[in-house]
């Protein structure tokens, strides 16, 4: 019995309820952007990349979240890993935001006026867009995409290109699942495992074994939130054309070409620009 | 009242008078006055008192006696006036009649109250022998006990592949009777899992992962449960009397701890210290609050305990169990992770930041006492093993099918509840019978020495 009290007793001293910021989520700006960033790549590029999302932030009251590929754990496993962390990371710093948008810093922001809540975001829009019955892996794998999901209860967002699931365009939603999901998705099972694609295939992994993690993800078509500039777009809807929202030129980070590649793009951008004024 | 004089009592004059039980003179003949000399002042006021005990003025024959022998008799063809007129319709010496008589008068002026506690009582009786103490225990609303399910995996390891002899057939249905008495004590459900005939399929590689899909399936099958217990088949209960609300879930916080560093048998880094993560998950004991636990785990001597564990129905739950068996990590870690899901918890904890706010450890000796054999041989670890001073509520014979007698343990820990356990009664019964054989045996010895 002494044994017992003398255990409570220490117990009890540690319980004390910690002292934790609490922030509702939705008190902040809706949407955060979070791009990664190569700190060997090319400083003119990297400046350019951040001012494109700046800007669209800037235009709709949204936030933007730049961290390297440096900061987080990621032993042995490759860079692009840096993703997953990355937007947990995000959402510990901005715990008031609601949707975290993650786009590689292979992509540009083609269409700064699309709103990205009111373009893909809202129930009904998610409703309407999402594709269901989709194998998750192209073209025929066992698993598809769950039919009649609602569009409130949807805590992920991803796209297809031509060959799977691609994580360089995602948005998730800030809560208790995303906490799940990307721990989960950060397992160092799956980082050692060498899948062949990294993330990307450890993502379609846990999607197609895991029902919680399905049951939350919408998939869009691919020019929604990340349509192919050039490499293996999406045949029905991946490929690029005026006014989508993105460009994304997926290779060329691996290659360093990003910068000549997305040269006639920023060119456009800058057209825009000017014209604004 | 105590003006007035000696009137005749509805009794009759029959009263031997001063042969009161206050005024014990030795006689034997209740119609010897007590000679004078015993009357005392005490003895006297007693029998005033005792006379006034019952109401002076009322009415004769008011008992059922008085009202109706009276109209027996006098309805009988035989006159019996002249004997009526001396006993005044009674059988002036029945005592017995009179005391009847006289508790029965006694009840019916007081037929409020004595009906009032008789009715408790036999309400009282009614609710412990009929099953209504069940259903009120079972009840959401007052015990509140539908919302906890026991899973008890019976036939572990059991089935095609190894040979089930008459001992492991005893043990299963000591323990299966032990829960299923538990249970129906508090209106719990308990759902008995056979572990074996998942064995079918020996051939598929999740073989014996079947944990996470009995836990689900007993999900689905209590929808309005909270609280899933899982216990192993070579687990015994030895306070039946304790419930789940009161032994573990009214003071949850008190005999819990978050931090793992409380007792870190698996030396694990903890709290977590990477910047990415949120506070909550950073923080050593989650948000510290009783509502945000969905799962309870015992640590023995090697790390997390699987024997005897407990998990919530929640969404966290849903994430949990969906995660834990996944073919990566089974392809990977199945030859080292001898203890199947209980490694794979071990690892998910240490690996996956997002549990650790949501699970709670709790003291082993609270739902998992070891015998001696487990974790030691001596038995003496406070922190782990049975202690019958304490009536520590549950045992768990684990790893007794490795060298030890499982049966054995099984048995003498019944014997052990079941003596713990009796009723005054039984313990007066045995302790006669032990004193008994204790003197025959204290003679023998002495006739030996002789």
């Amino acid at each position: 019995m002494f044994w017992l009290v003398g255990r409570i007793g220490r117990v009890e001293t540690g319980a004390a309820i910690p002292k934790l910021p609490k922030v509702e989520i939705g008190s902040g700006p809706p949407v955060v952007i979070v791009t990664v960033i190569d700190p060997k790549a090319d400083a003119v590029w990297v400046k350019r990349i951040k001012q494109n999302r700046d800007e669209y932030a800037k235009r709709h009251g949204y936030l933007t979240f730049f961290p390297g590929h440096g900061d987080y754990p990621l032993g042995t496993s490759p860079v692009t890993w840096s993703k997953v962390p990355a937007l947990r990371h995000a959402m510990t710093v901005y715990p008031g935001s609601t949707f975290f948008w993650y786009l590689d810093s292979t992509a540009l922001i083609m269409n700064p006026s699309i709103e990205l809540q009111s373009h893909l975001l809202t129930p009904s829009r998610l409703e309407k867009l999402m594709i269901v019955n989709e194998p998750v892996v192209p073209p025929d794998s066992v698993i598809k995409t769950f039919g009649n999901l609602k569009g409130d209860r949807i805590d992920f967002v991803v796209t297809q290109d031509k060959e799977g699931l691609t994580p360089a365009s995602i948005v998730v939603r800030n809560g208790e699942w995303a906490k799940y999901f990307l721990d989960a998705w950060f397992d160092p099972i799956y980082r050692s495992y060498n899948f062949q694609k990294a993330e990307s295939h450890a993502l379609e992994h846990i999607v197609q074994w895991h029902g919680t993690i399905l049951a939350k993800l919408a998939l869009v078509p691919q020019n929604m939130l990340n349509a192919y500039a050039s490499g293996p777009a999406n045949p029905k809807d991946g490929k690029y054309k005026e006014d989508d929202l993105v460009a994304n030129f997926p290779g060329c980070a691996k290659d360093h070409t990003c910068p000549t590649e997305q040269k006639p793009f920023f060119d456009i951008l800058d057209g825009q620009r000017k014209g604004d004024d | 009242m105590s003006s007035r004089s000696q009137s005749p009592r509805p009794g009759g004059w029959s009263s031997p008078g001063l042969n009161t039980p206050y005024d014990s003179g030795g006689r034997s003949s209740p119609f010897t006055n007590g000679g004078p000399q015993n009357v005392t002042w005490a003895s006297a006021q007693a029998r005033s008192a005792e006379v006034k005990g019952y109401t002076a003025f009322a009415p004769r024959n008011q008992g059922f006696f008085g009202k109706h022998f009276r109209r027996i008799s006098t309805s009988l063809p035989f006159s019996y006036a002249e004997k009526e007129k001396l006993g005044r319709g009674r059988y002036p010496n029945n005592k017995f009649m009179q005391m009847l008589n006289r508790i029965g008068w006694n009840l019916w002026r007081m037929r409020r109250s004595v009906g009032v506690i008789l009715l408790i009582v036999l309400s009282y009786i009614l609710f412990y022998v009929t099953p209504l103490h069940r259903a009120y225990r079972r009840s959401s609303w007052f015990g509140g006990g539908s919302k906890y399910v026991i899973i008890l995996a019976a036939n572990q390891g059991g089935g095609v592949m190894e040979w089930k002899g008459p001992r492991e057939w005893a043990i299963e249905r000591d323990s299966v009777k032990n829960k299923k008495k538990y249970t129906q004590k508090w209106g719990y459900d308990l759902e008995i899992v056979d572990m074996s005939t998942k064995k079918r399929y020996a051939h598929e590689w999740r073989e014996s992962w079947e944990k996470v899909d009995t836990i689900r399936n007993a999900m689905r099958k209590y929808p309005h449960a909270e609280w899933f217990w899982w216990l192993d088949t070579n687990t015994f209960i030895m306070e039946p009397t304790y419930s789940l609300q009161n032994h573990l879930f009214k003071q949850l916080g008190a005999i819990t701890y978050r931090d793992i560093n409380v007792y870190n048998p698996l030396n694990i880094t903890h709290p977590l210290t990477d910047e990415y993560l949120d506070p909550e998950t950073r923080s050593p004991v989650g948000d510290g609050k009783v509502d945000s636990i969905n799962m309870l785990v015992p640590q023995d001597c090697g790390g997390f305990n699987l024997g005897s564990f407990f998990v919530r129905r929640s969404v966290w739950t849903d994430r949990l169990l969906d995660i834990w068996w996944d073919p990566v990590g089974y392809e990977q870690k199945h030859m080292e992770w001898e203890h199947k899901e209980q490694d794979a918890l071990e690892y998910m904890y240490r690996n996956q930041p997002w549990i650790r706010p949501h699970l709670a450890f709790i003291h082993q000796r609270k739902i998992n006492s070891f015998p001696p054999g487990a974790c030691g041989d001596k038995g003496d670890d406070p922190h782990i093993h049975y202690q019958e001073k304490d009536r520590d509520f549950l045992v768990n014979m684990a790893g007794c099918e490795w060298g030890r007698d499982c049966w054995a343990e099984m048995y003498s820990y019944r014997q052990l509840s079941n003596r713990l356990n009796r009723n005054p009664w039984e313990k007066f019964k045995d302790w006669i019978s032990d004193s008994i054989k204790a003197r025959k045996q204290s003679k023998k010895q002495s006739q030996k020495k002789g």
